[in-house]
């Protein structure tokens, strides 16, 4: 099995978000950067494919800033064989010219299968599988939470809503991953020390323009404090009034 | 227990150190080749602690195998998920350190925030504050406001650019022996449910055998204190900790100078203060150390930072901003005759904070932890390369510190600290007379015991609390929030809780943790309340590792998650 796993660099999923001074921007001063959580099932999952494979190759490609390295590194110390990084100067808003730059590496490479995680939490675009997919012309199957590989043909089960549907196709393949696929390992010792002498192989790269352009960021509005509308039956008038005047949720 | 009052209403007297279990030496020191681990990996040294001390020490030994042309393979561990994560200091820095460390970098390519460029020493009263002339050990012109989150951050990049290995969300569980020697550690598993079973992300723990072990674990270090009882190393004067509570805020009023203040809202008999610092004229780091020898069983330094916020030389500042981050942390502040006899043996050498390198009336530590990590990282270097890292060889590091600044500077303040243990005001003149006579008055060594041997004053509401507003002043639950402590629920206690511990002891213990991990729980009706033990809240501060509970090694990446402490 040639496995590629596309992995994004991404703030914490605990940072408390600031925005720039330009208004679109996320205000990066002392954000932890961390592997895309929906990334991390599928670089899991790759890992898992190839050991019961018993053989075959599992690559990262990301596409990012020279930062993005360590967040190679640690799919590396996971126990992926090798990582590209497609280097830019930052990250693109637009998908499209994303999943162009992760088409043109993946085209003449031959996998069997190519991983995403179904989104980045940074963005939440849910893009650029499904659209690596179609500029390399393969199926795609979106939210996989169960994996099954055999005889060159897949079977995926997606969770939708109120029950589960199955889904078989062929390989070569794009998969999007979901929660609940797998538990990702942790790095071992080992793999750390081992990530430092794997290949990084690093190409700058320069996305076209693209046709989205990010006008503003804005925080949430912060949440009101509580209100206590009264006490017994007599309350209850008033907070079925309330709720239908005030909140306009009845 | 006659001794201990039956809980919240009744005085009673608490003496710590009799509900104190010991040591669990039985886990932290381990015969190498013990069953039990997975991996095994051999490296050259291995450093416990990814802080100043530590990443210093594998800083200097990669600059001195690069120098030599020799490889040599250094790990460091960290029990944080990410670099800087569990570090947090005032801090005002003296750079001395820094540029031995880095000779060909300026002072502005260090990651210091500012100069301290106006600095002013107050005595508070609970509505006013008086400025005093700044004590000579206190005047900071030349040293620089910074985050050790950060500083320790830059570090660990400057390490690895040298190929130093670092192994962070990895604490060391246990010291691998072999004889009187250090042969490595054992690192502590992860994937446990809360009754030790192993979940799907199990890892079994690794084995990290080395020629040289360092241990730089920062304040009340578990593999030092081990190591000390285990080799019965002594010194003149035991250990004594403060207990520092901080927050950084995010300001609407600038902040040009850094403030120290002494007085309220501590009682006279304890030893303490607070800092104000601006990390950037709108952000401000802000915190209350208070000594572990206090008598007061219901002091709590939480409760202390969030009243003394109240104080108009606070609240004008902070009101209307938001406090961001928020913290806690234990401080060496025994000094000069508290440091081992040795911190060097075979196989071993202990660092920084770990072995006592604090010079109270300076506030300083950073600088001798980076020091020591050089100093060890030399003799080290010497060893390996004379293939002899046995105990007599290795003792050439206590040289080198004996005979720098450091010792030096610690030696000039030993009893000043010391002092103070007769109260705040008597103690004040002693040190006075000490800063005067620079150190010879009053000539001997003041003698003082252990923090849990001082015997504690349950009195019924000793302390008037304050119900936290959330906005000015914070609840131990928003605090921890605060902290970035996403620990998960599930984990294995980590905390070692002494027998039966009467309801006096319990609510003792309630104040003595800021992070709210003990708890006083209703008993049963009619029943005296119970210890209530929170695991997953500990931010790792050892205050009742010194007091009462010991603290463990735990799953790596628990714990607080601090950027900029």
């Amino acid at each position: 099995m040639k496995i590629a796993v596309c992995i994004k660099r991404v703030p914490d999923s605990e940072t408390r978000v600031k925005i720039a001074a330009d208004g679109k921007s996320l205000d990066e001063a002392g954000v932890k950067f961390i592997l895309n959580p929906y990334d991390e099932f599928a670089v899991e999952e790759g890992l898992r494919l190839k050991e019961k494979a018993g053989t075959g190759e599992v690559v990262v490609i990301a596409l990012g800033p020279p930062a993005a390295q360590e967040t190679i590194r640690t799919a590396l110390a996971m126990g992926v064989d090798r990582g590209v990084l497609l280097q830019t100067p930052g990250l693109h808003p637009d998908g499209l010219e994303t999943a162009k730059a992760l088409a043109g590496e993946l085209k003449d490479a031959a996998f069997d299968l190519v991983l995403f995680g179904k989104m980045a939490i940074d963005d939440y675009n849910h893009q650029v599988g499904p659209m690596v997919a179609e500029l390399l012309d393969l199926p795609c199957v979106t939210t996989v939470a169960h994996l099954e590989i055999a005889g060159g043909k897949g079977t995926a089960e997606r969770e939708i809503e109120g029950g589960v549907e199955v889904v078989e196709f062929p390989l070569p393949a794009v998969l999007t991953t979901d929660k609940g696929l797998n538990e990702p390992r942790y790095p071992a010792l080992k793999g750390i020390m081992a990530a430092k002498k794997k290949p990084l192989d690093i190409k700058p790269t320069a996305p076209g323009p693209g046709a989205l352009e990010i006008l503003s960021l804005t925080l949430p509005p912060e949440r009101q404090a509580g209100k206590i509308v009264g006490e017994g039956s007599a309350a209850v008038t008033e907070l079925v009034r309330l709720l239908r005047e005030e909140a306009k949720v009845l | 227990m006659g001794d201990a009052g039956n809980g919240k209403g009744e005085t009673g007297k608490v003496v710590p150190a009799r509900y104190q279990p010991p040591l669990p030496l039985d886990k932290l020191l381990l015969p190498v080749g013990a069953s039990g681990a997975g991996d095994r990996m051999e490296l050259d040294v291995v450093i416990v602690g990814a802080g100043p001390a530590g990443l210093a020490c594998a800083i200097e030994l990669a600059h001195l195998a690069q120098r030599e042309r020799t490889d040599l393979n250094i790990g460091v561990l960290e029990k944080a998920e990410a670099l800087g994560e569990h570090s947090l200091s005032g801090a005002v820095v003296n750079p001395r350190a820094f540029r031995e460390l880095f000779p060909d970098l300026e002072d502005a390519d260090f990651p210091f925030r500012g100069p301290v460029e106006k600095e002013r020493v107050a005595l508070l009263t609970a509505r006013r504050a008086f400025t005093l002339p700044t004590p000579p050990t206190m005047q900071n012109a030349g040293n620089y406001v910074a985050s050790l989150c950060e500083i320790v951050r830059w570090l660990g990049e400057k390490a690895e650019a040298l190929g130093v290995n670092l192994f962070t969300g990895f604490p060391a569980a246990s010291l691998l022996t072999q004889g009187s020697r250090v042969a490595g550690v054992r690192t502590a598993p992860t994937g446990l449910d809360r009754d030790g079973q192993p979940l799907a992300t199990h890892q079994s723990p690794n084995d990290i055998v080395a020629q040289v072990t360092v241990l730089a674990e920062g304040t009340r270090g578990m593999l030092a204190q081990a190591y000390l009882e285990w080799q019965r190393v002594a010194a003149e004067n035991p250990q004594i900790f403060a207990l520092g509570v901080k927050e950084i805020w995010e300001t609407k009023q600038p902040l040009d100078s850094i403030v120290h203040t002494l007085g309220w809202p501590l009682p006279r008999d304890a030893f303490g203060g607070s800092f104000m610092y601006p990390l950037e004229p709108r952000l401000v780091a802000l915190g209350l150390v208070v000594g572990l020898d206090y008598r007061d069983a219901t002091l709590d330094v939480h409760a202390l930072l969030q009243l003394m916020k109240l104080h108009p030389l606070f609240r004008r500042r902070l009101e209307g901003g938001e406090m961001v981050e928020w913290g806690a942390k234990t401080i060496p502040e025994g000094g000069y005759y508290s440091v081992p006899a040795r911190r060097s043996g075979e196989g071993v050498a202990i660092l920084g904070d770990s072995a006592g390198l604090v010079d109270v009336p300076s506030l300083k530590g950073i600088h001798y932890a980076i020091q020591s990590g050089m100093f060890a990282a030399r003799a080290i270097f010497g060893a390996l390369t004379a293939r002899d890292t046995s105990a007599t060889r290795l003792a050439e590091y206590d040289r080198l510190v004996n005979e720098s600044f450091i010792m030096k500077d610690l030696y000039r303040t030993r009893n000043m600290r010391l002092a103070f243990k007769d109260g705040f005001f008597v103690g004040g003149a002693k040190a006075a007379l000490m800063s005067l006579t620079a150190g010879r008055f009053p000539g001997r060594k003041i003698t003082v015991g252990r923090d849990a041997d001082v015997d504690r004053t349950l009195t019924p509401v000793a302390s008037p609390g304050i119900t936290p507003d959330g906005r000015l002043t914070f609840s131990k639950l928003d605090a921890v929030f605060k902290s970035g402590n996403a620990t998960r629920d599930t984990i294995p206690t980590h905390l070692v809780v002494g027998p039966d511990i009467p309801a006096a002891v319990a609510e003792f213990y309630s104040h003595v943790c800021p992070a709210g991990v003990y708890e006083l729980a209703a008993g049963a009706q009619h029943a005296a309340p119970l210890l209530r033990v929170n695991p997953p809240n500990c931010v790792d501060c050892k205050a009742t590792d010194v007091l009462g509970p010991r603290w463990t090694p735990r799953e790596g990446g628990s714990g607080p998650k601090y950027k900029r402490m």
